[in-house]
């Protein structure tokens, strides 16, 4: 399964994805000109958390095991077999919100004025998540999960081998991510 | 090898889905007493008024499995748990290896109701209900709702925006008694007589007047209110009648242990039916989300030499209440420090009961922004830092904030495997 990656050290909190999210994904207009005159005000998929120097975008996990999925009242909420992501059918939402009391990233959300819950669905039918394609820095990317897990057992390697290193004298703590 | 389920809801459903993905090999059998199943109950209200078509109810299917059987129609009326069979209504005998009860819960009706039969009254439980509900509002249109439940309280809602007359009558204290707090409650109270419904509370039903066989008035709290169709949401309770004498009950209900077992290790409860007992409490959320979750983890459950506890002990329930969103995270706890933020004037409020300092339930009311987090601190069951107790304040004012990250070179990626915050 593809998700959206993202490099820490690359991300400013500028704001350019969310941006852009609302303007290609929830506006009508589809500019950001046309987007920001638009009523309901177009909502973004993702969500930049944090602050300058911690900076983080946060969009749907797609959970393997989704809580959203579970709570959906209606099924509208499912999965794409073939993607494995967590979609939305619109017209089966009745907008009730129990979705988005289960997410625990707080990232699919309620759009009161439309009634209906909103949620990254990763561009599924574009080329290109519109994120990844507008970051300035490109700290997002797409990757496959596999991919993911290679890069974190290079990481836990590197743990072992630093840990070798010290010989076990005093604690050192590493730079292993979350 | 065959797996039993009782009950043919939303827990029952997911049970059989989840048996027949991971023991292929072994056949399924689901049995349940209503006509239809595998249709959204949560949507009977909007079903009733009209405002979504029958077809929208029902579980999208898929592909006929041969190794599952759906009996619908018929009642399960006893169980053995010595020769692991059970007997349906009209004396066939069934033999099982496994056993799920998901059989949720029967409308309970006030003793009054049980008078001569009237027209015009119905429990807001199940479809077929629902559709004589549905038949007899088109020319009823001034509706008593009984039961000032959260499917009262939905109920009323959606009939009052499809345009009828509508009473919410209360028994005693306040709407939403056991979910919320007096002062929530007068959040909503307040948004539901703008809406036009009337609400009636600390109103006991005394009478029933009928003409012609059909309901014209009511008696509540010693008055008496016109109306030509009474709704009844008076709560539910699992009929457990046909398991008395097989040592699984305890008081009349169905304990299980937080991985779903009851006291037969061959036979796991899950959805409305079943009461959790964990850490010296017996909880039973009745709620939708956890029946799905539930008939899940009773399934995989099934056998494992250890049951894996349910991880979700909470009772969440979301609603839109035409325009005023709201959350319930869990019931006032008596003791229990209140963090609350209001804006009355815009129908806002917000609150959290801390227990020694973790969460323990609350509501959102109007904001609902981080609704999904807050449930997440809630079954971590840790003492929040500040800047968590701060999340009760609206979107505006708080972020989650991650720690400075200087020379990070990796990616960081949220698993998606299993969420945790
Ligand atoms: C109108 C309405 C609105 C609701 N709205 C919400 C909401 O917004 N959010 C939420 O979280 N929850 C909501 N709920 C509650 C939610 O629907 C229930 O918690 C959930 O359906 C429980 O599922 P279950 O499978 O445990 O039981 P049920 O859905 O009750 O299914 C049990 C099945 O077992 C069958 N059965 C019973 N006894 C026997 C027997 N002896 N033999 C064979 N079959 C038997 C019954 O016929 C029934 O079909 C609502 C409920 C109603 C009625
Ligand atoms: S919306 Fe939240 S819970 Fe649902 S799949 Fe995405 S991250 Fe997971
Ligand atoms: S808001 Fe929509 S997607 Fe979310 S639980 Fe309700 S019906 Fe399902």
């Amino acid at each position: 399964m593809k998700v959206i990656g993202v490099y820490m050290d690359r991300c400013l909190g500028c704001k350019t994805c969310e941006l852009y999210c609302g303007a290609e994904r929830g506006s009508e207009g589809k500019t950001l000109l046309a987007a920001v005159q638009e009523t309901p005000v177009p909502r973004p998929r993702v969500r930049v958390e944090g602050g300058p120097g911690g900076a983080f975008p946060l969009q749907c996990r797609h959970c393997l095991q989704a809580p959203c999925l579970d709570a959906c009242l209606t099924g509208a909420l499912h999965r794409d077999e073939k993607s494995g992501m967590v979609i939305i059918q619109e017209e089966r939402c009745i907008g009730c919100w129990t979705c988005t009391a289960f997410c625990p990233y707080g990232v699919i959300y309620p759009s009161c004025e439309r009634k209906i819950a909103v949620k990254c669905d990763r561009c599924l039918y574009m080329e290109k998540p519109v994120c990844v394609d507008v970051c300035p820095t490109q700290a997002l990317e797409v990757m496959e999960l596999d991919e993911i897990e290679e890069l974190l057992g290079e990481k836990r390697q590197n743990t072992t081998k630093a840990l070798a290193g010290v010989g076990r004298e005093g604690i050192r703590i590493l730079d292993i991510g979350r | 090898m065959t797996c039993i389920i009782v009950g043919g809801g939303r827990a029952g459903f997911q049970a059989a889905m989840t048996c027949r993905m991971l023991r292929p090999d072994q056949a399924v059998t689901l049995i349940d007493a209503e006509k239809e199943t595998g249709y959204y109950r949560t949507l009977l209200p909007q079903f009733m008024v009209g405002a979504l078509p029958e077809e929208r109810l029902f579980f999208p299917t898929g592909n006929n499995d041969p190794l599952l059987t759906v009996r619908t129609g018929v009642r399960v009326k006893t169980v053995d748990c010595d020769s692991r069979s059970l007997t349906l209504e009209g004396g066939e005998t069934l033999g099982y290896d496994r056993l799920i009860l998901a059989h949720g819960g029967d409308p309970y009706l006030p003793g009054i109701l049980a008078g001569p039969p009237c027209h015009g009254i119905f429990p807001i439980r199940d479809l077929t209900n629902a559709r004589r509900a549905k038949a007899w509002l088109t020319d009823h249109r001034q509706v008593v709702v009984l039961g000032g439940s959260l499917v009262g309280v939905k109920t009323a809602v959606h009939l009052r925006q499809a345009g009828l007359a509508v009473a919410l009558v209360v028994r005693r204290g306040h709407i939403l008694l056991r979910a919320l707090s007096p002062e929530s409650t007068e959040v909503i109270e307040a948004h539901l007589r703008g809406l036009g419904i009337e609400i009636c509370v600390n109103a006991p039903l005394e009478e029933i007047s009928a003409s012609g066989g059909a309901i014209d008035a009511l008696k509540v709290g010693g008055r008496w209110l016109s109306c030509n169709t009474l709704l009844v949401a008076t709560g539910t309770a699992p009929d457990t009648s046909f398991l008395e004498g097989t040592g699984l009950l305890t008081d009349g209900k169905l304990i299980v242990s937080p991985g779903l077992q009851t006291s037969d290790p061959r036979i796991f409860a899950a959805g409305d039916v079943a009461v959790i007992s964990s850490r010296g409490e017996k909880i039973s959320p009745n709620t939708w989300p956890q029946a799905v979750s539930q008939g899940r983890l009773a399934a995989e459950n099934l056998y494992r030499a250890v049951p894996t506890p349910h991880r979700d002990m909470t009772r969440i329930n979301a609603m839109d209440l035409h325009g005023l969103a709201m959350v319930i995270l869990g019931p006032p706890v008596s003791g229990a420090e209140v963090i609350s933020h209001a804006r009355a004037d815009a129908f806002v409020r917000r609150e959290l009961f801390l227990v020694a300092g973790r969460a323990v339930g609350g509501a959102l009311i109007g904001d609902i922004t981080a609704a999904g987090t807050i449930h997440a601190l809630i079954n971590s069951q840790r003492q929040l830092t500040a800047r968590e107790a701060g999340l009760i304040r609206p979107r505006t004012e708080n972020v989650i904030r991650f720690p400075e990250q200087t020379g990070r070179r990796a990616a960081l990626i949220l698993s998606p495997k299993r969420s945790s915050l």
